[in-house]
This record gives C-alpha cells, structure tokens and sequence, in this order.
C-alpha cells in the first residue's frame, strides 16, 4: 500500500489551518484570562489553589431520592451557623442522585468530619466505605503549581537541548516548532473547556503535556530521521524526497497513535473517573501531535 | 544462530523469574487502590530552609508519635527537603492522627514570679470563664443553632474582653473565643518564669484514672539528671506562695504549689503528674507527644487523602478491566495488521507486561492509579518500537531481499529511530520524577520503567522470537509478512 500525500501543493492549506487553531487557542486563553471569574490563562483546580474535595455516596433503598443541590446546602448552613466556610461552597448530585460531591475552601480535619457529619444528618445514611476526600492547603497549592511549571520548563529544555544536538539546526527548529504548536493546542483547548464546562486542570495536566512532549519529538524525529536518509540517497529534487519521506512514515505514524490511542479511549470510557480528562488530554495531544509530525513539520522544511 | 538460542534460554530464564517474582512478592498497592488516608507534612521555618539534620530530627519525632499512637501498618516517608508523608491504610481515622502529630509539644517548668499572684487569680478565672463559653458554644451548635444562647455567649465574652482590655479581631464568634483563651494563656505564661527543666528531662510517660474522680492524669518520669533538675526547682519555690506550671506549647496545662515539707530537699524521686483536668482520649495524645517528644520545628498538615476501601477496589477494577480491554485491542490491531509479525509483537508483549510487573514488586514500586496509567501509556512506546521495525522489514521484502536479510537489516534501521523516541521520553521521566510531587512521581516511575523496558523487548525479545520462528520452514514463507493484498510481491 502506498500513500500518496500532496503537501508541496497543499503547504500553505496546512499552514493556514495550523495558524487559526493556534490563533483559536490564543483566543481561548486570552478570554479565561480577562473574562472569567478565575482571570487566569487556564482554570486552575483544586491541586493548585487548595481546598477541600469530597466525595461519597448515599445509601438508598432502591433509587435514590430527587434532592436539590440549593435546598441542602441551605440546610447545611442552618446547622453551622457560624461557619464561615460555608459561604463558598459547591455541591453537586451525580450518578443517579447516589453520589455527592463537594468543593470547599480549605477546611481542617475537624471541619471535613464535621460537614461529612451534618450531611449525613441531613441526607443520610452515607456509605462511608466509599468516601473520597482531598484536603490541600493553600500553601501546598502555590508549591504544587510552581513545581508543575518548573517541571514542564526544565524538561522542554531538556528535550530542546536533545535534539538541538541530534539535529542540525533547521530541523531542530521545526521540530522544536512542532512541539510548542500541540502543546500550545492541547492547553487552548483546555483553557476553552474550563471557559464552557468549568473543566479544571490538576497536576496530571501538567504530566500530561509532558507526555504529549516526548510523543510529539518522538514522532517527528522519525520523520526527520527518514527524511535525513532519504535526502543522502535519493536523486529526486529536495522537496519531492521530503514528500516521499512523509509518505513513506505515514502508516508507521498513524498505526503508532492508533496503538496509543486504543488504551486511552479505552481508559476514558470504562476507566475511573479520575483518569477521565487526563486520558482525554493525553488522546488531544496525540491526535495533534501525529498531524503536526506528518503535515506541519515537514511542510515548514519544504523550500518554496 | 547459537547466540540467538542462547538468548531465548535468556528470555525463558527471565520470564520464569518473573513469574517467581510475582508469586512470591505481591505487588504494593498505593492508598487510592486499597483505601486509607494519606497526610501530606509540611515543616515550618521562616527562611524555608529546613536542613537535612533537622528533616531527620522532625521524622523520628513524628515516628516515634506515629508508633506510640498504634497505627498499624502506617508508612513515614520524606518528601523533598522539608515534607514527610503518612499513609494510613484501611478505615483508620486521620482525624486523631492528625491531632497528635499537629502539635509541637513542647513542654516546659516554669516558676512563678514573685508578687504576681493576684494577677494569676484573676486570669484563671478569666480562664475559666472563657472555657465555660467555648463548650457552651459547642453545645448551642448541637441544639441546632439557637440564635439566643449566642447572644449570652457574645455578651459574656464581651465582658470578658472589658476586663482583659484587649479586644479580638476575628470575624467569628468561635474565632473570637478561640483568640481570646490564647491570649489569656499568653499573659498566664508570662506571669512564669523559665526554667532549665524542659520535655528534653523526660525518659517517659504514662496515664492512669484519678482516684477521686473519673479524670486522667499523665505521669512524667524524669531521667536523673532531670530529676535533680526537678528537685531543685521544686526546692526553691516550697512552702512560699509561688506556683510551679507545666506548660505545653505556650499554654499552661497544671498551676500547683508546692507545699513546705519539701524545702529542705525539694521533690526527690524523679517522678511528677499532670492532672488537668484530662479526659482518657486527651490523656492518651498528650502521653504519646510527650513520649515522641517535642517537634524541633512545628509542622503543619498541608494536605489529606482519604479513600474509601470501596472506591479503592473500584479504582483497581475499572483500570484493570480498562487497560485488559485496551490490550487486546491493540494485539487484534496488530495481528490484523502485520500477521506473523504483529503474532510476534504479541508475545513480546506479553513478556514486556511481565517483566514489568515483575520489576515492580521487585524495585519495589507502589502501584497507584497514575502509575497504572504511565504503564499503559508505556505499552504504547513498546508497541510503536515493534511497528517501527516491521514497516522496515517490510520494505525490506518490498525491495526483494531474503526474510533472514530483511529482519536483521529491518531492526538494525530501525535502531535509531526507536532509540531517540525512547530517550526523549526518559528524558521527560527523569525530570518529572525529580521534580515531581509523590503523585507525579509514580506515573513517572512506570512509564521510565516500562521505556527501559520496551528497549530490551523491543530491539531484543521480539528479534529472538521472530528468528525462532523462521526457524520452521512452514513459517519462512514471504507472503505471511506482507499485507493480504499485496501477495503479487
């Protein structure tokens, strides 16, 4: 099977198209940054600002009862006046009314245990066999972004420093370009889902994108790898063996993502939840990442 | 062909040790896959420099706590230069954990000054007033909320303010009672002065019912040279009408006199009780942070997770059925696609998932929810190897060499490919696992692994596999490596 993909001619369609969905992302982060309540580039979760997160589900008979979320926290604050906590909180009814979740500002031990308390005075009994519950400080919160961000900077340049000495510096550029392109997608696309569906990113958004990193080089490099081959033994013109190369890496790239691809889905459809945006980061990322390695990269080293 | 052969008794060997492995030593499960709590440690100092001698000296300490409180199976560990991490597996309650290991505990003996024993009056009933309140406080909160009884706690702790002259700043009532009781604590630990007798003096501690009364007391036993300590302290304030104090973190759990009998030799016997007022629980966390003795630095408990025992096992079965699923889909996607060969990349899967698991109860690692997924993201690098090599050993075929020619130039071509792609990704491991939080850390960990691995099965297993089938002649046959339609080859 041969593939017979025409980027020569269609250069300036896929620079176009790269060009408005990074514009697209710009847009998305500029927009959480100024017009959102959180007035940050990309809605920052629980790991990064503290708080308190809870989790469990209710015990009921056959199906569980109709509750509104108002109505309970109305009742919540009735018990604990004097609670200032309280003011800033968020309760959600999921799976069928069975299980409830919580985010607060962060609270002690004690003030978890007790809130789990008065909720079960009022909506119990709760199972609390599956209770599920985060407490991060403030403080911690700060230090987790700040390691997340170090993290992704340190090994960028890392993995920069690797090709610049793999690659001459042409290629390294391009493939560089690549790189910052998918992850500049995958954290727009994020931004907007934090814009539209409240989506919040934790640290494995950041381990995430460093995955997406190291896939996204990866890929490319074979390209590149080929095309360097290529360009040593072939007679045809500089453009037409970089046309060839791509095609002929165009089954290995695809079949690779699909592979990478199948435990993914598989993870978003019957993993756990918490796995959930993760895994669909992850599947963005590769998705991204296969089109910019197969059609970006290689029309940017096409001559004109 | 002999040094092939011998690598297959290799990879038999290995594969057998694996299996050994596993029975032998189960694989450990984080917290979010067996439920438990985990408390997050954070050591307090203000230039944030915490040294490596006081990380250690802050570890025992909360060890020997941890040890005292009778957690079974609980695991310390530092994190970075300045947080420990406590796991308490099962249904075990972070709540009295965390407020045993929360305290700093620092105990001192304190005298009294001379002249100040009206002020000391008038303090402990302000004391005792603005105790009374906080545990009417906590009753009008059970007697859901009435807004009258409120009311007197405010007015009283207003009075009590007026006396004290110093007015709270806290925007809640309990935030004002709980303002106002340290401050009173303050001033009454200002009316006292230091000794050199101190926590440090202690060589243990214990609890025991009062007699009269249903109260615990907690019992100090000196070491001997904070016995003589103790005697002479209690020598010098015998019979006069200053009081001697136990104070615990800033705040004075016992004020007692010391009566004449013991001017001439002062309190001999090592030995001295606390009796507070405790009730059996306080008793108890007071005997273990007197025990474990005094924090150097006073720690915070930045973060908690608790999962449920339930949700645990969910977690592990819905990942495990996620990850079961995702591979045999990638084996029939494989198999369709490259037959013999995509058979082969099959079974060095299949080793790759045991040598992996066999590396983790080895190393050992614990296996938590990110880390399963580094493996299964893992697998994905180990698949894109096998299919690097196959597309090159097709067009090998394609330009008409030998089978034999084809693979060995096939995985040599492929070689660098591969060893770019994997090093790229160590690459960002290494990084996350340095600079990564416990959580980032065991994704980290899987994935590195599992690329070292995929490089041995990858460049080596599915090679030795693939030359023991050719072996065969039935299996030498071109067209059983190339796609169905292109048989014209």
């Amino acid at each position: 099977m041969k593939y017979n993909l025409e980027l020569i001619k269609n250069k300036k369609k896929i620079i176009s198209f790269s060009t408005v969905l990074i514009l697209l992302s710009l847009l998305g982060i500029l927009y959480s940054t100024f017009n959102t309540s959180y007035k940050k580039p990309i809605n920052l979760g629980m790991d990064f600002v503290g708080g308190n997160e809870l989790r469990i589900e209710r015990v009921c008979e056959a199906e569980c009862s109709n509750l509104s979320p108002d109505s309970v926290l109305d009742n919540l604050r009735e018990i604990s006046k004097n609670n200032n906590v309280l003011n800033n909180i968020k309760l959600q009814f999921q799976n069928n009314n069975k299980l409830i979740s919580i985010r607060t500002p962060y609270l002690s031990i004690e003030e978890s245990n007790n809130l789990i308390t008065n909720l079960d005075n009022i909506i119990g009994p709760l199972n609390y066999e599956s209770k599920d519950s985060r407490l991060i400080g403030p403080k911690l919160g700060k230090r987790l972004l700040t390691n997340c961000v170090t993290s992704l900077l340190v090994s960028l340049f890392a993995i920069s420093l690797y090709i610049t000495i793999r690659f001459d510096k042409k290629y390294a550029l391009f493939a560089l370009l690549a790189l910052f392109h998918d992850l500049f997608i995958v954290f727009g696309i994020f931004s907007w889902l934090g814009i539209i569906l409240s989506v919040e990113v934790n640290s494995l958004f950041a381990v995430s994108l460093l995955t997406i990193a190291g896939y996204s080089v990866n890929d490319t490099v074979v390209i590149f790898d080929r095309i360097r081959e290529n360009l040593k033994s072939k007679k045809e013109g500089y453009n037409e063996t970089i046309q060839l190369s791509v095609n002929e890496s165009f089954r290995r790239t695809t079949f690779t993502s699909i592979t990478t691809l199948i435990p993914l889905l598989s993870i978003i459809l019957f993993g756990s939840y918490s796995l959930f945006w993760f895994s669909l980061a992850l599947s963005l990322g590769i998705i991204v990442g296969s089109y910019s390695s197969i059609l970006l990269a290689p029309s940017l080293l096409l001559k004109d | 062909m002999k040094k092939r052969q011998g690598w297959l008794f290799f990879i038999i060997f290995l594969l057998t040790l694996s299996v050994y492995l596993l029975i032998n030593y189960p694989l450990q499960l984080g917290l979010d896959l067996q439920g438990g709590s985990q408390l997050t440690l954070q050591i307090i100092k203000e230039d944030g420099k915490v040294t490596s001698d006081e990380l250690v000296a802050v570890n025992s300490v909360i060890d020997r706590r941890v040890n005292n409180l009778g957690v079974s199976e609980s695991n310390l560990q530092t994190l970075g230069r300045d947080q420990l991490i406590l796991e308490l597996p099962g249904e075990q309650n972070p709540l009295v954990a965390s407020r045993v290991l929360g305290k700093t505990a620092l105990l001192e003996f304190r005298t009294q000054k001379e002249g100040t024993s009206r002020d000391l009056k008038t303090l402990q009933l302000q004391r005792f007033s603005i105790k009374e309140l906080i545990e009417q406080y906590s009753f009008a909160e059970k007697i859901q909320n009435d807004d009258d009884f409120f009311k007197v706690i405010q007015d009283n702790l207003k009075d009590i303010e007026q006396e004290l002259n110093y007015s709270s700043t806290s925007n809640d009532l309990y935030g004002k009672l709980i303002e106002i009781k340290k401050y009173v604590d303050k001033e009454i630990t200002n009316l006292f002065t230091k000794t050199d007798l101190s926590g440090k003096d202690l060589i243990n501690a214990g609890r025991r019912q009062e007699q009269t009364n249903s109260n615990w007391e907690v019992l100090l036993t000196f070491s001997n040279s904070g016995g003589e300590k103790f005697s002479e302290i209690t020598k010098s304030i015998a019979g006069t009408n200053q009081l001697l104090a136990i104070i615990l973190d800033g705040e004075s759990i016992s004020e007692a006199s010391v009566g004449s009998q013991f001017a001439s030799t002062g309190i001999t016997g090592g030995s001295a009780t606390i009796s507070g007022n405790f009730s059996a629980e306080d008793a108890r966390e007071l005997e273990v942070q007197l025990k474990g003795g005094s924090l150097p630095l006073p720690i915070e408990i930045v973060e908690t997770n608790t999962i449920g025992a339930l949700l645990g096992s969910k977690n592990i079965l819905k990942s495990l059925y996620a990850a079961i699923i995702g591979l045999i889909f990638v084996g029939i996607f494989m198999i369709f696609n490259y037959r013999i060969l995509g058979f082969v990349s099959v079974l060095s899967l299949v080793l790759y998932g045991f040598f992996n698991l066999a590396l983790y109860s080895l190393i050992p690692v614990t296996l938590t929810l990110p880390g399963i997924s580094g493996l299964i993201l893992s697998i994905g690098m180990a698949v894109d190897a096998n299919i690097l090599i196959f597309e090159r050993i097709r067009e090998e075929l394609y330009d008409g060499n030998t089978l034999t020619r084809s693979i060995d130039s096939g995985f040599q071509r492929a070689n660098s490919s591969i060893v770019d792609g994997h090093i790229t990704t160590l690459l960002s491991c290494f990084v996350l696992f340095l600079l990564g939080t416990n959580f980032v850390k065991g994704f980290a960990a899987t994935l590195g692994i599992g690329v070292l691995i995929s490089l041995f099965t990858s460049l080596n297993c599915s090679k030795t596999i693939l030359r023991f089938f050719t072996t065969y002649q039935s299996l030498r046959q071109k067209n059983l490596y190339l796609p169905r339609n292109n048989f014209s080859n």
